[in-house]
């Protein structure tokens, strides 16, 4: 063991030793599960690759050209660039009430023309960096002192907080979960993360009076959706019914009634996994969860082999990311959770989400590729 | 600061606390794993209680809502002639569809079907194989064109059959179809490719342009569809109309095209094997007739179509769906010795006061190029027009040489497409020595400048050329030709060629003579009304060199005839341009065909009345979206 984690100067990498070091059988699973989205809008499209599929196609190629890119970038380079980059998401999310582009009663988007952008995408990403670069630069035998959970507390806070202002309930969830779980992974204490529950707990009926009147609504009919069922229930209901009549072995392909017949709301993008689950049946839909399974364990298991606790942090959290969409999505449509409005990494047609994800599975990947570099202290001690 | 851990040094050590956070987050990684894991478990439990548990009541819930949108096809857009004549409409056409998904068994239902409606044994391979390739929920055409009685009676029969639709939608009709058949073009079933870009091709049905004008026009004709939002159990029987959004008609076009000179112009050119006519307004480029022979009728395509008549008309020998206006490429022969004549004034290298004598035969080189005639002495420009001789030309085309023939020829709109909305355009050929080096990687030799100096060699034009060249000496001006008339159309002022008005009127007087003076070669074709007179050009065209002229027998062995004419003589408003495919002299073949042609046009004088403007102000929006979204 001691042998094993010997500090030994880490080796330079070439581009053909990275080739090498890459996880292969990951990337397969990434694109196959690319693939089954690709069928499902093509079926969503009534049997044809337009207006979806082939988008979504040729985004998911320019994605994974991406996802080589970030690959086999240096990693000391993301260390370095970790700080500014979640400066920079920041100061951008702090923009978008101020200039950004409102649609659909939610500022989201920052646009000029043409392009637009959502930086709390970015900010997904710029989180998990900045937390991992934080954990490396601490000493780990000052992890246990409350002063080192300040400035992770204010990381997690503040875009948590524009999150909710916004308002995006999904994403500022999504913030919390995936910082508070890098806090766990790093190591901070069980007792911390107990005090923060109990603070939660005590604080939830003032959430509530905080909260808009759509979102409450949301929670409303998620807990009751025969409440109204020709109005916010609407969609969790006819999403029920239609995974559920697609019984064990589902309708077939590209015979689903509640899609096809447009029952379904935003069947291509959140709601694919419904549309999925009725046509390929009970079968279809848990082979699909077990392809993201695999996936999450492939991440863990990358993870597991880094050294540096900043290549572990950074695998781990975007695994976490991963998780999230894929369970809250998953849960939304089968009526588990409220309605939030957060697509199925890969499957779901949408440019910005499908790009998230498959940088964050890029950063997976440099770290697996630089899993024995080992920083020295010097490196982590500026701030890029 | 983290410290190295002590390796071979004594005393007490230092806990190695970034061992103890390894192995801390190795704990807690599998810990959020496992966690991981469970939530999937819940996750699958979950799918487990809505899809094997409670899957029979969810089913029953969705047989119960069953909610069907069905796109509604727009009404294509009518095609009238420039005096409000309509040529194509939408009549009434009922149908009889099925939607597989709502059917027991599709099969059964075709049986049923088949005791009112003539079911043949394709057509049930057709609907079969439909249902398997697409969603159960497009509708399949099985049989249209139905009779009242049976439309009646399916509707009466229509809650014991399940899945089965009629409706009533529309079928192309052409009105004077076979003098319109080339310009106007039919419509059919769209290709794949075309379904691929708009979802409205999937309607069963559906027809879009296949030709002609259909074609070049129809985004703005197909108008943009409606849907209809309905509410059907689980029979597929409708419960009831939840709310529609109606279709937009297509924008109706109105041609320059008099079908009445058009129907004169096919029966005119009737009595020919193949030929075609061309007339043109001068003015406005205006293609007031467009006609080709041997025609077809345009409504045995476009709606329930025979195969073995399709089959037989694309087969024919003589390729009756060929408009041999625009895709007929022909060598000029002798009309374009007015291209010739223009270039060499042009160029300064021939007078028109200057004589040559023409003994029958001209010498280059070793080559010997003969004149249809041995036309004497004392030729001069106007003379060698009029009496079409040979080697007056070829001397000609020898001094210009063929680079600037060429950019005459072009100056006069000839090796081109004009793109004015018909299909299949053939540019023709205007050679020079970069075509043919490129071509035919072969340096240019100075005979082949003498031939293309009377139109034969390489020189390629389609009867359009040929009526666009005319119009465009004519005039003065660059005429392009136009068929569609449009709304806000500026009165078309085409520039000025680059020719002086000094030479054009040398080439206009020769032309006169070939119709209206003593020894012309079209004497017998000059006008009968009093004081009009017109100008032209003959041409006689060789098929084939003559030294394989033994090869060909027969009608194929003939000479082409061409004539192309103007009129009135000094106040140009009409051009035309005839060719008869081996129809032997021009002066016998096409030139009789021009002058009845014109003398139609000049009597009833389309140009001088005012075209019908069609009602669009309802159907452009539509259009123009329908435009917007195929971009």
């Amino acid at each position: 063991m001691k042998m094993l984690f010997a500090e030994v100067p880490a080796p330079k990498l070439d581009l053909r030793k990275k080739l090498w070091l890459i996880n292969w059988p990951f990337i397969a699973l990434i694109v196959a599960i690319a693939l089954v989205g690709a069928a499902a809008l093509y079926s969503v499209a009534g049997g044809s690759l337009d207006p979806w599929a082939s988008r979504q196609i040729v985004r998911f190629c320019f994605g994974l050209a991406l996802l080589f890119a970030v690959a086999f970038s240096d990693i000391r380079w993301w260390l370095r660039a970790a700080f500014p980059l979640y400066l920079v998401a920041l100061v951008l999310m702090i923009l978008v009430p101020l200039i950004g582009v409102e649609s659909g009663g939610a500022t989201r988007w920052l646009g000029y023309g043409e392009f637009s952008f959502q930086p709390s995408e970015m900010m997904k990403m710029a989180l998990v960096l900045a937390l991992a670069r934080y954990y490396q630069w601490l000493p780990p035998e000052k992890i246990w002192r409350p002063d080192a959970l300040v400035p992770p507390a204010l990381m997690i806070g503040l875009p948590t907080l524009l999150a909710l202002a916004q308002p995006d309930l999904g994403t500022a969830m999504l913030f919390a979960v995936i910082g508070g779980g890098l806090m766990f992974l790093a190591g901070v204490s069980y007792f911390y993360f107990a005090a923060g529950i109990a603070a939660v707990i005590v604080a939830l009926p003032h959430a509530w009076e905080a909260l808009h009147d759509y979102q409450r609504e949301r929670i409303l009919t998620f807990i009751d959706p025969e409440r109204d069922p020709l109005g916010s229930g609407y969609h969790i209901l006819q999403s029920k019914i239609a995974i559920g009549s697609g019984g064990l072995t589902g309708k077939g392909f590209m015979q689903g009634t509640q899609a096809q017949l447009n029952f379904l709301p935003e069947k291509h993008t959140d709601f694919i996994f419904t549309m999925f689950a009725e046509e390929m049946g009970f079968i279809g839909a848990v082979g699909l969860l077990a392809l993201y399974l695999l996936a999450l364990l492939f991440i863990t298991y990358m993870a597991l082999r880094c050294r540096s606790i900043f290549a572990r942090l950074v695998a781990a959290g975007m695994g976490l990311t991963l998780f999230t969409y894929v369970f809250i999505n998953v849960a939304m449509v089968t009526g588990l959770v409220p309605v939030v409005g957060v697509p199925l990494p890969l499957v779901s047609y949408g440019g910005t989400s499908m790009l998230t994800m498959i940088v964050g599975l890029g950063f997976v990947l440099n770290a697996h590729v630089n899993r024995r570099v080992v920083f020295r202290p010097e490196e982590t001690r500026t701030l890029w | 600061m983290r410290k190295k851990p002590p390796l071979d040094y004594g005393g007490k050590k230092k806990p190695d606390y970034a061992r103890r956070q390894r192995y801390r987050f190795s704990r807690r990684a599998l810990l959020v794993g496992a966690g991981q894991a469970g939530l999937f478990g819940l996750l699958g439990w979950r799918l487990h209680q809505l899809q094997i548990l409670d899957s029979s009541e969810y089913r029953l819930l969705s047989d119960e809502n069953r909610m069907t949108v069905q796109l509604v096809a727009p009404a294509r857009g009518s095609i009238y002639d420039r005096f409000g004549a309509v040529i194509a409409e939408n009549k009434e056409n009922l149908r009889l569809l099925v939607l597989p998904a709502f059917c027991k068994s599709l099969p059964g239902t075709l049986n049923s079907l088949s005791k009112i409606v003539p079911i043949s044994a394709a057509t049930r391979d057709r609907v079969l194989r439909a249902a398997r390739r697409q969603s159960g929920y497009y509708p399949v055409l099985v049989a249209e064109g139905l009779s009242w009685r049976q439309f009646a009676l399916l509707n009466i029969l229509a809650p014991q059959i399940p899945g089965m639709r009629t409706d009533r939608s529309g079928y192309r009709h052409y009105n004077h179809a076979r003098p319109m058949s080339h310009v106007v073009g039919y419509v059919g079933m769209a290709g794949k490719a075309e379904v691929d870009l708009a979802p409205v091709m999937r309607l069963p049905g559906f027809r879009t342009g296949i030709t002609g004008v259909e074609k070049s026009f129809d985004k703005e004709l197909r108008g943009s569809p409606g849907t209809i939002k309905y509410e059907v159990d689980v029979h597929g029987r409708v419960v009831r109309e939840l709310g529609s959004k109606p279709s937009t008609r297509g924008r109706d076009l109105v041609l320059t095209i008099d079908h009445h000179l058009q129907t004169v112009a096919l029966d005119r050119i009737k009595e020919h094997r193949v030929a075609s006519v061309v007339l043109m307004d001068v003015a406005t480029g205006g293609i007031l007739a467009m006609a080709s022979t041997p025609a077809f009728d345009p409504n045995l395509i476009a709606f329930n179509p025979d195969p073995e008549q399709w089959k037989e008309l694309a087969k024919a020998r003589d390729h009756p769906l060929h408009n041999r206006a625009i895709r007929g490429q022909y060598p000029p022969g002798s009309t374009f010795k007015v291209v010739t004549a223009l270039a060499g004034l042009s160029a300064g290298v021939i007078d028109s006061e200057e004589t040559m004598r023409c003994p029958g035969v001209y010498a280059l080189g070793r080559a010997r190029f003969r004149c249809w005639k041995a036309h004497g002495p004392g030729i001069n420009t106007h003379e060698a027009i009029k009496q079409s001789c040979d080697v007056y030309f070829y001397e000609t085309a020898k001094r210009t040489g063929i680079e600037h023939l060429a950019a005459t020829a072009r100056e006069l709109g000839m090796g081109r497409t004009y793109d004015c909305g018909l299909q299949g355009e053939k540019p023709g050929l205007i050679p020079d020595t970069a075509w043919k080096r490129a071509a035919l990687f072969q340096p240019w030799y100075p005979g082949e400048t003498v031939i293309a100096g009377i139109g034969q060699g390489f020189v390629l034009a389609t009867p359009l050329q040929l009526a666009v060249m005319v119009s465009r000496v004519a005039t003065g001006r660059a005429v392009l030709p136009k068929l569609v008339m449009s709304a806000n159309d500026p009165i078309d002022s085409f520039p000025q060629l680059n020719f002086d008005p000094a030479y054009l009127e040398i080439v206009r007087n020769g032309m006169f003579g070939v119709v209206n003076e003593p020894h012309g070669t079209a004497g017998r074709s000059a006008l009968k009304i009093p004081g009009v007179q017109m100008c032209g050009k003959t041409g006689t065209s060789q098929v084939v060199s003559s030294r394989y002229a033994h090869k060909l027998k027969g009608w194929e062995a003939k000479t082409h005839a061409l004539f192309i004419a103007f009129a009135p003589a000094h106040a140009p408003r009409y051009a035309a341009a005839c060719v008869v495919e081996h129809g032997g002299g021009g002066s016998h073949a096409a030139a009789p065909v021009v002058r009845d042609v014109m003398t139609e046009a000049l009597l009833r004088d389309p140009a001088g009345r005012p075209a019908f403007v069609a009602n669009n102000e309802g159907a452009a929006p539509g259009a123009l979206a329908v435009i917007g979204s195929a971009r």
